[in-house]
């Protein structure tokens, strides 16, 4: 059985790029515009993974990782950020979150992210 | 956007920003600029189909274009203090419609709406054209980003104040702003925003002696602008 991942990120069309590149990767991929769907969705989902943009229209990624990090069961499932400015997202901020990896979406080729998916279960 | 002067009314205010303005802008060309790239390299990939090419094409076109509006916006900006501007009668109905036309592509793409509330009586503006459209085209964009999917973007025009003044405003149905006017971003940019945008409307309403304002609402926000009306239509 495939693994199941959610890319929350509200640009949906580099969303769109991500699940593509993740089910011909052989995952199970579903997208989510925003932090509120994407809790949503990982609710219903229980996914392995998240693929996190952390700005975003309303509650951000930061809000959702410690709205992830409040549940026990949640906060298990390890995450990955995606974003525009890697370098403003300083690591160990995030590593208590569960975050595995910070991938920089100026710099990161399609494939990047699958591997870091891969990493990160 | 920080510094911003804000008052009650909900006029939008100041036009300086802390951080300089190239480090906002390249802030602001990151995500259209990361997004073409990564879509450039899926059809470099060889893996899409041509319907996804041609699809994938429409996407970078239309993410380029709207990244250009910003860079040529910012140039304009720079040259405004050089320039004088001409104020004339304007219908802003037929404005705002060549508006929705412009960013009506770009709204159907990411399977969003955007309409105009019809008015029975006629308006008459004074404004300057171009940097009205600029202004409501960056209102337009902005409530692109944060519209809710299934909500259409409304924007409407209507006099106010015994009708000496025209209230030009785009409506959006998303993220309420955030309430704390003490808080590091003012009451008119989005918690999430650099507030690029919010500083180029300013400038432009500020060179035709107008002003922008913001209404927050539970679910999103009008931006808008408000114009003198024109003497002409009170002689019709």
């Amino acid at each position: 059985m495939s693994h199941k991942v959610v890319v929350i990120d509200d640009d949906i069309w580099m969303a769109e790029q991500y699940v593509r590149t993740l089910k011909s990767d052989g995952f199970s991929a579903h997208h989510a515009p925003n932090a509120i769907d994407g809790l949503d969705l990982i609710d219903t989902i229980q996914p392995d993974a998240v693929v996190l943009d952390m700005f975003m229209p309303g509650p951000n990624g930061m809000v959702l990782l410690h709205e992830l990090a409040s549940h026990e069961d949640l906060s298990r499932i390890p995450v990955v950020v995606s974003t525009n400015n890697a370098s403003d997202v300083p690591p160990e901020h995030i590593a208590r979150y569960g975050v595995r990896e910070v991938i920089d979406k100026t710099t990161m080729q399609p494939s990047d992210i699958s591997r870091a998916v891969r990493r990160a279960l | 956007m920080e510094g911003a002067k804000t008052n009650r009314s909900g006029a939008m205010g100041g036009a300086s920003m802390n951080v300089p303005l190239f480090v906002t802008a390249a802030h602001e060309l990151k995500s259209p600029l990361a997004l073409m790239r990564q879509l450039s390299l899926a059809i470099e990939s060889g893996d899409c189909s041509p319907a996804e090419i041609a699809r994938i094409s429409h996407q970078i076109t239309l993410t380029s274009e709207r990244a250009l509006r910003l860079t040529t916006d910012l140039t304009r900006t720079s040259r405004l203090e050089d320039s004088l501007f001409t104020l004339e009668p304007i219908n802003p109905m037929s404005l705002c419609e060549e508006v929705i036309e412009e960013v009506r592509p770009l709204y159907w793409a990411k399977g969003r709406s955007i309409r105009l509330e019809k008015r029975a009586r006629p308006l008459l503006a004074l404004a300057n054209k171009d940097l009205l459209r600029r202004i409501l085209l960056n209102f337009a964009d902005n409530a692109l980003h944060y519209s809710a999917e299934d909500s259409p973007v409304i924007i409407s025009a209507k006099a106010f104040g015994s009708g000496e003044h025209v209230r030009v405003g785009v409506r959006d149905y998303g993220p309420s702003l955030p309430t704390d006017l003490s808080s590091a971003h003012s009451l008119h940019s989005r918690p999430e925003s650099s507030g690029l945008g919010v500083f180029i409307v300013n400038q432009f309403a500020q060179a035709m002696q107008s002003s922008v304002g913001t209404i927050r609402h539970r679910d999103g926000a009008t931006f808008y602008v408000d114009l003198s009306a024109s003497t002409q239509m009170r002689l019709l």
